[in-house]
C-alpha cells in the first residue's frame, strides 16, 4: 500500500512534468512576453554646432546606427551613403547593420526606448507605420535643408513623393525608392506578334484571344502576389472614377468597394478570369516561380507588378526580352484620369525615431542619402530611380524597364496618385485569400467584393485602431 | 554501501534518502534540522532545486504570466505604454472570424496527424519488429534494419526545408506530383493547384506534416517493442494469435505509456505547426483552409502591430494546448490506463 501511493505519486509528477513540457511548448506564447520595458528618454537637442553644411548639428565623434532592410536592394546602396556623411562630417562614424525582418528584430529597441538613429522600414516584416507613428521625428527639416551640391532638396524630388510619408499631416516617412506600377511586357514579343499594349479591359480581353491562339495566357499569378492584381484594379477605378474612388476607399468607407468604377474593373477581370485568360493553378504557386513563367518560359503576356521586377527577375528573364510598361488600362475611353496616370509611389520607407541617441545623425543620413552622388549611385546600381529627379540617363543605364519607367513618369505630369490604407493597416494578408480564390475562378465578382468590404469594414469597426484621415 | 557513504558524507544525504518513511516523521525535529542542513544537502538542494526552479521562473513562468498580463491590455508592442483594457480582447477575439477559423483547423490537425502519423508508424514498428516470418524466433522483416534507416531520413531534414521541398514538388505547372500525374494519362491533374485548392490544401498539407513525422515515432515504437519481452510475442503466437490480434493485445497495451507520450508531443506540434505553414502557405491558404493560430497570432502581433490581441491568442492556444493534453489523459485512463501492464 505505501509502496503503491510513493509509485503512484511518481507517476503523477511525471504526468505533471509532461503538462509542463506541453506548456512550454507552446512557445508562441512565451513569444509575447518582453524582455523588460526601458525608461523612455527624450533624445537630447543638436549637441554639435548648426551650419550650413551641418544643417542638424550633428557632433563630431559621435555614431549613427543605421539599421537597413537587407532585400532586393541590398544595403550596398546605404553603405555607400555612409561613407559619405563621414566624408562629409568629420568623426562621424556611421554603423550600418542589415536586417530582413525589421519588426522582428526592432520591436524591443522600441519597447525599451532605444531605437535605432535611422531605419529603412521596408520588406514583408516590416514594422506598421499605425503602430509606431507617435515615436517618430518630422522630416521636414530634411527636405529644406541644402543637399551636398548646395540645392534645397526638396526642389530635387518629383512631385508628390513626400505625400506617402505624410500621415494627418506630418511628413514621417521618406520612402526613398521610386515605385512606378505598371503592366509589365516584353516589348520584342509584342513587336514579333503586332500586338499592342491594351489601354482598357475590353481590349485586354481581345489581346487575350490573340495571345490564345499563339498558345500562351493573357495573365497569371503567383499565391503570395495574387494581390498585384487589387493594386492594378485599385489603380484601374480611381482613373476611371477619380478621386473620389481614392477617397472612399483610403477612409474606409462602408460600402467603398461598390462604387461603380471599382465594380466596372472587378467585371472587366472576371471577363478575362472567365474566359480561361489567366493560366491557371497561381494559387498554388510560387510568386516568383509564376513570374518567371512570365518572364523566362513566356506562358502568359502581361503582369501587373511595381517597378522592382526587372530587378527582382533579373536572373530568370529570357535574353531580349526587353522589359517595358504600361500604364494600367482604365475601364472606358472617356475615363476621369488620362489612361496616361500612373500610380507611383516611393518605397523603402526611411523612418527617423525621434527617441534615438542620434536623431540629427539620422537625419544627416538621409541628407547624404538625397544628395546627387548617393542617388545616382542607386539609380546606376540597382536601376531603378529614386524620389531624386535627374538621375537616370535616357538610356536607362542600358535597362528598357527603366527608361519605360521615367517616360511613364514623364507622360503621366502631375495626374500621380497612391494610396496607403491597404499597408498601413495590414491587410494584404486577408486580401490575398478572396484575391487567390477570385482569380483561380472560384468565386464571382460579389464574393470577392463583399470579401474586401468585410476586411475592410472590420478595421473600420475596431475602435482600437487609429486611423488616419486622408482629404 | 549506505554505511560507508553516510560515514563519508556525515549521514546527510543518505540517511534521508534512505529512510523515506522515517524522515517524513523527523521532518520537524530539531534533530533533523541540526543533522540535516549540511554543506551537502544544501548544495545538492541548490543545484538540483533552486537553480533549475529559479531558471525556471524566470524563463517559463515570468514570460507566460507577463504575456497573460498583456492579454488584458492595448499594447501594440512598440512602446512602452499600454493600457489595461480588461477581457475585451477576449470579447474580440471570440467574434472573430478569421482566429476562430483557424481553431478549427488547428483542432481538425490535432485530431489527424497524431492519428494517422501513430497508426502508420505503429504498423511500420510492427513489421520491422515482430511482423516478419512466423517461423523460428520472432523477428522482423527481412533487411527490417535498412527500411528503419531509410524511414528516419525525413526526420533528419529540417522541417522549414521538407516545407520547402513539397512546396516544390506541389507546384502546379512544374512540380513533380502534377508531372507524374499527367504522365499517367490524369490531365485534369495539369496546373492543379494543390495547395491552392480550398478541396485539397489543408490534406495536402497534413500529408507532408505526417510525411515528416511517420520516421521518428516508428523508431520511437521500435524502441518501446524492443523493451517488451520476446517470451510475450511467442507466448501469444503459440496461443494462435496473428499478427493483427498481437499488435491490438500485446503491443499496444505493453508499450501504452510510450503511445501516450507519442501523442502528446506530436499533438502540440500539430497544434502550433508553424514551421511547416510559414513554408507551405505563408497566407493561410485557399479561403484560410490552412490559416493556423500560431500564423495568425505571429501576423497580428508583427503586421497589425497588436501585441495585446496577439497574446490573447497566445492564451487560447495555451489553454487548447493543455485542454489536449489533459484529454489524452483522460482518454488513455479510459481505456484502461490503470491496468499499467507496461510499467
Amino acid at each position: 500500500m505505501d509502496i503503491n501511493a510513493t509509485r503512484l505519486g511518481r507517476r503523477d509528477f511525471l504526468r505533471g512534468s509532461l503538462a509542463a513540457a506541453a506548456l512550454a511548448a507552446t512557445g508562441s506564447l512565451a513569444a509575447c512576453a518582453t524582455s523588460g520595458t526601458g525608461t523612455t528618454s527624450q533624445s537630447s537637442a543638436p549637441a554639435g554646432q548648426v551650419s550650413d553644411t551641418n544643417p542638424f548639428g550633428v557632433q563630431s565623434g559621435s555614431t549613427v546606427d543605421a539599421v537597413i532592410f537587407k532585400g532586393g536592394y541590398g544595403i550596398d546602396y546605404a553603405e555607400f551613403a555612409g561613407k559619405q556623411v563621414e566624408a562629409k562630417q568629420q568623426g562621424v562614424t556611421v554603423k550600418v547593420t542589415p536586417t530582413t525582418k525589421v519588426a522582428q528584430t526592432l520591436q524591443p529597441r522600441f519597447v525599451a526606448g532605444n531605437p535605432p538613429d535611422v531605419i529603412d522600414n521596408s520588406g514583408a516584416g516590416l514594422i506598421g507605420i499605425n503602430t509606431i507613428r507617435d515615436q517618430l521625428a518630422e522630416l521636414n527639416d530634411v527636405i529644406e535643408a541644402k543637399n551636398y551640391e548646395g540645392t534645397v532638396i526638396k526642389d530635387t524630388l518629383y512631385e508628390g513623393v513626400t505625400n506617402p510619408g505624410t500621415f494627418d499631416g506630418k511628413f514621417i516617412v521618406l520612402n526613398y525608392a521610386l515605385t512606378v506600377y505598371a503592366i509589365w511586357y516584353s516589348a520584342s514579343l509584342f513587336e514579333q506578334n503586332g500586338w499592342t499594349v491594351p489601354k482598357t479591359y475590353d481590349e485586354m480581353l481581345s489581346l487575350g484571344e490573340k495571345a490564345k491562339a499563339k498558345g500562351k495566357y493573357l495573365l497569371g499569378w503567383g499565391k503570395e502576389a495574387a494581390t498585384y492584381y487589387q493594386t492594378m484594379a485599385i489603380s484601374s477605378a480611381i482613373k476611371e472614377g477619380g478621386d473620389e474612388v481614392r477617397l472612399a476607399l483610403e477612409n474606409l468607407k462602408p460600402d467603398c468597394w461598390s462604387l461603380p468604377p471599382v465594380q466596372d474593373v472587378f467585371n472587366g477581370l472576371k471577363k478575362i478570369i472567365d474566359a480561361g485568360y489567366i493560366k491557371p493553378g497561381g494559387s498554388g504557386t510560387v510568386f516568383t516561380a509564376a513570374q518567371a513563367q512570365w518572364s523566362d518560359a513566356e506562358q502568359f503576356v502581361l503582369y501587373p507588378s511595381g517597378g522592382w521586377i526587372e530587378n527582382e527577375m533579373k536572373d530568370q528573364t529570357k535574353s531580349g526580352f526587353k522589359m517595358t510598361g504600361a500604364p494600367e488600362p482604365t475601364v472606358t475611353s472617356n475615363s476621369k484620369l488620362p489612361w496616361e496616370a500612373l500610380h507611383s509611389t516611393a518605397g523603402e520607407g526611411y523612418i527617423v525615431p525621434s527617441q534615438g541617441k542620434n536623431v540629427a545623425g539620422g537625419k544627416e543620413f538621409l541628407r547624404a542619402m538625397l544628395s546627387k552622388d548617393a542617388a545616382v549611385n542607386f539609380a546606376k546600381t540597382k536601376l531603378s530611380s529614386t524620389i531624386v529627379k535627374g538621375t537616370v540617363p535616357p538610356d536607362g543605364f542600358g535597362s528598357t524597364a527603366l527608361q519605360s519607367q521615367v517616360k511613364m513618369l514623364e507622360a503621366a505630369g502631375s495626374n500621380i496618385f497612391s494610396w496607403n490604407f491597404v499597408d498601413l493597416y495590414g491587410m494584404n494578408t486577408d486580401q490575398l485569400v478572396v484575391w487567390n480564390s477570385f482569380l483561380s475562378g472560384d468565386s464571382d465578382v460579389a464574393k470577392l467584393t463583399k470579401g474586401l468590404q468585410d476586411i475592410t469594414d472590420k478595421v473600420a469597426k475596431d475602435d482600437s485602431i487609429k486611423k488616419v484621415q486622408v482629404s | 554501501m549506505t554505511v560507508s557513504t553516510s560515514g563519508l558524507t556525515s549521514g546527510g544525504l543518505t540517511s534521508g534518502v534512505s529512510a523515506p518513511s522515517g524522515g517524513l516523521r523527523r521532518f520537524g525535529s530539531a534533530r533533523w534540522r541540526k543533522r540535516n542542513l549540511t554543506f551537502d544537502k544544501i548544495t545538492f538542494f541548490l543545484v538540483f532545486l533552486i537553480i533549475p526552479v529559479a531558471f525556471y521562473i524566470a524563463f517559463v513562468v515570468s514570460p507566460f504570466v507577463q504575456a497573460a498580463y498583456f492579454s488584458l491590455t492595448d499594447w501594440t508592442g512598440f512602446t512602452p505604454a499600454m493600457n489595461f483594457i480588461g477581457l475585451s480582447n477576449y470579447v474580440k477575439l471570440f467574434n472573430d472570424s478569421t482566429f476562430l477559423q483557424a481553431v478549427a483547423n488547428n483542432v481538425l490537425m490535432a485530431v489527424v496527424v497524431p492519428i494517422v502519423t501513430l497508426g502508420l508508424a505503429m504498423f511500420f514498428a510492427t513489421l520491422v519488429t515482430v511482423g516478419g516470418s512466423t517461423r523460428g524466433n520472432v523477428k522482423g522483416l527481412r533487411n527490417s534494419s535498412f527500411y528503419r534507416v531509410i524511414s528516419f531520413f525525413p526526420y533528419v531534414i529540417p522541417a522549414i526545408v521538407i516545407g520547402l521541398i513539397w512546396s516544390q514538388i506541389y507546384d502546379p505547372s512544374a512540380g513533380l506530383l502534377n508531372g507524374i500525374l499527367t504522365r499517367l494519362g490524369l490531365d485534369q491533374f495539369a496546373s492543379f493547384a494543390w495547395l491552392g485548392d480550398p478541396r485539397t490544401a489543408r490534406w495536402a498539407v497534413m500529408f507532408v506534416i505526417i510525411w515528416g513525422l511517420v520516421g521518428f515515432y516508428m523508431v520511437l515504437f521500435i524502441a518501446a517493442i524492443k523493451g517488451v519481452p520476446a517470451e510475450v510475442f511467442e507466448a501469444a503466437r503459440i496461443d494462435g494469435a496473428g499478427r493483427f490480434r498481437t499488435s491490438i493485445s500485446i503491443t499496444i497495451p505493453l508499450i501504452r505509456e510510450n503511445v501516450q507520450t507519442a501523442f502528446i508531443y506530436i499533438g502540440i506540434l500539430a497544434l502550433d505547426a508553424f514551421v511547416y505553414m510559414a513554408a507551405l502557405e505563408p497566407g493561410g491558404g485557399p479561403n484560410n483552409t490552412t490559416l493556423v493560430m500560431a500564423q495568425e497570432l505571429f501576423n497580428t502581433a508583427f503586421t497589425k502591430g497588436q501585441f495585446g490581441y496577439a497574446c490573447a491568442m497566445g492564451v487560447v492556444l495555451a489553454v487548447i494546448t493543455l485542454a489536449y493534453a489533459g484529454l489524452v489523459f483522460a482518454v488513455n485512463r479510459i481505456f484502461g490506463g490503470k491496468s499499467e501492464v507496461g510499467e
